[in-house]
Formats: C-alpha cells, sequence, structure tokens
C-alpha cells in the first residue's frame, strides 16, 4: 500500500467513525418525528418501517392527524402555557438575585467571600430529590399553589448554577472599569447597573437560557406539586400522562408529535446560541 | 485623610456585598436549608401525610425499617430418590429452597430483594423494605454502568471532533440535540423504540439482522430493564460529557503534539502520554459531576418503570406521594443526601482535584 492509498483509507475510516456518531445522536429523533407521522396502524404494523408507509399497498403515507389533535388536546396545550409562565418566571428571579450576589463574589472586596463562594458552589450539586418531602410539606403548610410553588423552588438549581456562572463573568471584567467609574463619582451600585450589567448581556442571555432549559425539562418537583394540582402540569408531566384522542391503548402516534414539537424550539434556540452555550455549560458543568 | 476615605469605601464596599448577597442566601436558606432540617427532623418520626393519626418521635425506627438486611445461604434441594440436587424440570435449573424459609420472621418480617450466586452456593438478600435495598443497588448500578459507558463515548466523541475536518461546525450542533431533548420526553421516545413487539425499532432491527428470536419485552424483563435505562442516559448524556472533554482537549497545547510528531511518537503513544494526563482535570469535574448527577436520577425510572423498578429517587417519590409516608420518605431523603456526600468527598480526595 502506498502512503496515499493509506492518507485516503486514514480518511475514510474517520469518516466512517463520524458517520455512525452523527446517526447514533440523530436517529432516536429522526425516528420520533416519523412515528409521528404515522397512525394506528402504521404505528402496529410488524415489522415496524423506517418511513411511514401504507399498510395495505407499501406506499409512502404520511399522516398529519396527530398534529392536529395535541393541538386540540387542553392538557398540552396547558402544559405548553405552564411550562413556559413557570421557566420564564423562575429564569427571570434566578437572574435578578443571582447577578445581585455574583457581582459582590465577582468584583467587590469583603470578609467572608470565600466561604460565601463555596456555599454557592456546593449549592450547584445539591441533590433536589434529598429535600422533596421536606419541601412539600412547607408547601402544604403554607397552601402555595402549583405553580408558584415549582418557580420558588427552581430556584434551588437555576439560582447557584446562574450565580456560579455570572460571577466568573464578573471576574474576567476588567477592574479599570470600576475604577475609572469610582473616580467619577459613582457609586459601586450605579457602576454596576448602569456600566457592569450592560457589560455582562451576553453572559446572561446565556445563563438566562441554560437556566430556562433546566427549568424546561424539570420533572420530579413537577410531578410532586401537581399531583393534586392537574391544572398545573408542565409539559414533562403532561406528555408522561398523555391520553390520545385516537388511540385505545398508549397513543404514542400523539406522544411522539408531542415530544417533535416541544424539542424543536429548544433545539433551534440552542443551535443559535451554540457557541455561548457550550461556554456556558463547560463554566457551570450543569445537566440540562 | 486619603487613607480613612480608602477605609470608608472599603467599609461601603463590604456593606454593599452583604446586601446584594441577602436575597440570594434568603432564598437558599428558606428553600434549600430550613426544608432540608425538616426532612432530616421528619425522618425521625412517623408523620403520615394528610392523616389524622397524631405525628410520633419513632426514633432510628425509619432508618432500621429501610436499611436493615440479611444475607443467607439457600440449602439445595435433595430429591429423595437419587439423593443429588433437584432439578426444575421446566427450566432444568437446580433447585434451592425457598428464600421465605430461611429468612427471619420475629421480630421483623424480611422479604428476599435479590438473590445471587458464588461457587455454586446460592445466597438471598433479605431486607424489611426489599425495593429500598434493591432501590439502592439499581441507582448504584446504573450510576456505575452509565457513567462508564459516558466517559468511554463522550472521550471518543470529542476526538473525533477535536480534529480538522469540513463540517465541524455542522458536528457540534448535532451534538447538542440530544441535550436538548427534555429527559423525560427521551425517556419516551426510547420507551417506544423499546417496543416488546415488532413495531418496536430494536425488536424490528433485531428480527431483520437476525439477532434475535422473537422479541424482546425490554421494560418488562427484569434482566433487561437496567441496560434498557442505562442505553436511555448513555444517549441523552454522552453530548454533555463530550463537551466537557472537548472544553479540556482545546487547553492542550498543540506544540506538545508537534514535538511528539518530531520525536516520532506513535499517535496512541501521544494519546497515552499527553493526551490523558493532561485531560485528568477535565475529565475528573466531568466524572464528578455526572456521577452525583446520576445517584439522583428519577426521571427515565420514573418514566419508564415507574414502580416495576425503582431508583432512590424514584422510590422516595413512590413513599411520599403513593404511600404518603413522610417520615419514611424524609428518612430516604437524608440516606440519599448521606450517600451523595459520601461520593463527593471521595471522588474529591482520590482524583485531587482543586475546587478553585
Amino acid at each position: 500500500m502506498t502512503r496515499d492509498q493509506k492518507k485516503i483509507l486514514k480518511k475514510a475510516l474517520f469518516y466512517l467513525v463520524l458517520a455512525i456518531i452523527v446517526l447514533y445522536l440523530l436517529f432516536p429523533f429522526y425516528w420520533a418525528v416519523s412515528s409521528s407521522l404515522k397512525s394506528e396502524s402504521q404505528l402496529n404494523m410488524t415489522p415496524a418501517t423506517l418511513i411511514p408507509r401504507d399498510p395495505d399497498t407499501g406506499e409512502i403515507s404520511i399522516f398529519t392527524r396527530n398534529y392536529k389533535a395535541i393541538f386540540l388536546n387542553g392538557g398540552f396545550i396547558r402544559g405548553l402555557i405552564n411550562s413556559s409562565i413557570v421557566a420564564t418566571s423562575t429564569t427571570i428571579l434566578a437572574l435578578l438575585t443571582g447577578s445581585f450576589a455574583a457581582f459582590a463574589l465577582g468584583k467587590l472586596r469583603f470578609k467572608g467571600k470565600t466561604p460565601a463562594l463555596y456555599t454557592i458552589l456546593a449549592m450547584t450539586m445539591f441533590p433536589q430529590v434529598t429535600v422533596l418531602s421536606g419541601l412539600y410539606a412547607v408547601i402544604n403548610a403554607l397552601n402555595l399553589s402549583a405553580r408558584v410553588s415549582m418557580i420558588f423552588t427552581y430556584l434551588l438549581f437555576t439560582l447557584p448554577f446562574t450565580t456560579w456562572v455570572l460571577t466568573s463573568f464578573f471576574r474576567d471584567l476588567p477592574d479599570e472599569i470600576m475604577q475609572s467609574a469610582q473616580v467619577d463619582g459613582a457609586t459601586a451600585f450605579q457602576t454596576f447597573h448602569m456600566i457592569l450589567l450592560p457589560l455582562t448581556a451576553p453572559a446572561l442571555v446565556t445563563t438566562g437560557l441554560l437556566s430556562f432549559i433546566q427549568a424546561w425539562n424539570e420533572y420530579l418537583f413537577a410531578l410532586t406539586f401537581t399531583s393534586i394540582d392537574v391544572e398545573a402540569r408542565t409539559v414533562p408531566v403532561a406528555i408522561q400522562y398523555f391520553s390520545g384522542e385516537f388511540a385505545r391503548q398508549e397513543p404514542f402516534g400523539e406522544i411522539m408529535a408531542a415530544a417533535v414539537v416541544v424539542t424543536i424550539p429548544i433545539v433551534v434556540l440552542v443551535l443559535i446560541f451554540q457557541k455561548r452555550i457550550v461556554a456556558g455549560l463547560t463554566a457551570g458543568a450543569v445537566k440540562g | 485623610m486619603a487613607k480613612s476615605s480608602s477605609a470608608n469605601l472599603a467599609r461601603e464596599e463590604q456593606k454593599l456585598a452583604f446586601k446584594l448577597l441577602i436575597p440570594a442566601f434568603l432564598i437558599l436558606i428558606i428553600i434549600a436549608l430550613y426544608p432540608l432540617g425538616q426532612v432530616f427532623y421528619t425522618s425521625f418520626t412517623n408523620r403520615e401525610f394528610a392523616s389524622t393519626t397524631e405525628t410520633q418521635f419513632v426514633g432510628m425506627d425509619n432508618y432500621k425499617a429501610l436499611l436493615s438486611f440479611t444475607v443467607k445461604e439457600l440449602d439445595p434441594v435433595i430429591d429423595e430418590e437419587t439423593g443429588e440436587q433437584a432439578v426444575d424440570e421446566d427450566t432444568g435449573q437446580k433447585m434451592f429452597e425457598r428464600p421465605i424459609r430461611v429468612l427471619p420472621r420475629d421480630p421483623h418480617l424480611y422479604r428476599p430483594a435479590f438473590q445471587f450466586n458464588i461457587f455454586g452456593s446460592k445466597y438471598v438478600v433479605g431486607a424489611r423494605t426489599p425495593d429500598f435495598i434493591s432501590s439502592v443497588w439499581n441507582t448504584l448500578l446504573f450510576t456505575f454502568f452509565s457513567v462508564f459507558f459516558e466517559t468511554i463515548l463522550g472521550l471518543i466523541v470529542a476526538l473525533v471532533v477535536n480534529s480538522e475536518f469540513k463540517g465541524r461546525g455542522a458536528m457540534r450542533a448535532v451534538m447538542l440535540v440530544p441535550w436538548a431533548v427534555i429527559t423525560v420526553v427521551s425517556a419516551r421516545m426510547w420507551e417506544w423504540m423499546f417496543e416488546p413487539t415488532r413495531a418496536g425499532l430494536f425488536n424490528m432491527l433485531g428480527d431483520r439482522f437476525g439477532f434475535i428470536d422473537g422479541s424482546y419485552a425490554f421494560l418488562s424483563d427484569a434482566s433487561l430493564q437496567l441496560p434498557a435505562i442505562i442505553a436511555v442516559d448513555v444517549w441523552k448524556t454522552t453530548p454533555f460529557m463530550a463537551l466537557l472533554i472537548l472544553a479540556g482537549l482545546q487547553l492542550i497545547p498543540n506544540e506538545l503534539y508537534e514535538a511528539a510528531e518530531v520525536d516520532g511518537a506513535s499517535k496512541v503513544r501521544q494519546f497515552f502520554n499527553i493526551t490523558l494526563p493532561l485531560l485528568k482535570p477535565s475529565l475528573a469535574v466531568a466524572l464528578i459531576f455526572r456521577t452525583l448527577d446520576a445517584l439522583r436520577v428519577f426521571d427515565v425510572f420514573q418514566v419508564m418503570l415507574s414502580q416495576k423498578r425503582y431508583s432512590m429517587a424514584s422510590f422516595n417519590y413512590f413513599q411520599l406521594i403513593s404511600a404518603r409516608q413522610m417520615g419514611v420518605a424524609s428518612a430516604i431523603g437524608v440516606i440519599i443526601f448521606i450517600i451523595i456526600f459520601a461520593f463527593a468527598i471521595l471522588y474529591m480526595k482520590s482524583l485531587g482535584v482543586d475546587t478553585e
């Protein structure tokens, strides 16, 4: 074998591995899309077909009523609305309180800074399930509604994460900016909200997006706190308790349609903010 | 004068810092510290949710009920005619006496959690709450295997994506897709692929390529449940692992590889002598985060197996919401906390992670 042949072989092998990886990462999602376009009889065809086909003729036939059905399904729409309200509110609260704390931790000198930093870092790893029964008791004692409970309890993971990531962004901003503002007679708080905050806008977008995704994803608290309030179910809970329009058994066609509908906006967002999200993820190292 | 004004400034700064930190810490106290104390306290009581019975202090009873277990050997069943161990006519397996006969009944009933074989002897693990002992075991197995496969696959993906090729940007975008899928949704997607008939993807593929005879009920067959769940988690989380490792790879200076190339070191040697040692800090961080995350796994277990097989978290949920046993659920919460805490300390110590 000549050197050139060897080189070509190596390249071919590389692209083969690459193709396998892409297939592995994308195929389950493709399967969901393809299944969402099948009617119940197409879903029950054995063997299953890679593309939706007519059970009798074997020709390609696309069935779109699953998508119509989920948008006529009150539970799913309610889930989308609830999830949007909960995830947006908790993100805003986390950014607000988190950016205050992060400014103090990243730019100000004060006693007790190190223990405060360690507390926040430890909190990013806090296992939410351990306080489940305690939170449930508190919520019942205070008689909080399920939506309000979710908004507040989601701060348990969004707040430490936002604070931690924003702290590193604040720390990286040059000290001179603050000093020159101080020379000009600005108070530290003015420096914060008039100069530093605008500078960290990109970081706010990233951390906001990541905490939104985490909140959108959350299942344990949502399932627990909405157990007696069906109206407040968020998307993950709604998808779990999906009852179908047409199907007698589990309506997998509609479930897959719902899966595609809730996944596409997030995938689009993630692709738009790809670079920043990767930076934020590696800074915070938190799974979404 | 200048000195006192700078001292003033410092005092101002200190004051401002505290003011800015108050909201965040207040929230964390209300939603983390206080409930944690509440959980700790409740774990020593027999509190039931929405019940009229008065809550009593029961000391360590919840913990004893959850954690008591015993291992007993099962004696072989001897066939009276042949004097040898009897064999089940249906399955062809050697017969052992039933676990219920060797496990203690008084003062508490022990029920079988699972059985295992060593050197031809059969043992049964009995527990007062077999579901909890099994849930701890399930969670540990899940954590070990999913983190192991995620690390290996994540490393491979990261190494591939780190090399120069056309479409690298697109590849990075592709990597984010499984990460962006909601965990519950990905569990539902895989649940459908695991369908026990040939309508399910895996049974269809297995049948077409002749790997399997008939079809597998991945989520009902006890020996396939954990592998199926692990497969879902590995798919969902490998990209995250790959991203963390990729960030570490990009910190390694290219000159090192160039120098190694000049010295004639093979690619394999370069990997073991340069890449792996320099990657250790990023790998360590990724491992810690993933392990601590996997130990509290809830979503996939709850969606795909619900009450067929528990993780620690899903058993906690079951005790709290379905059984309404707040005291027991709190004790489970405390045990999970201790297990996760122990893992965190162990990891930090053994990997020598610098938290700064």
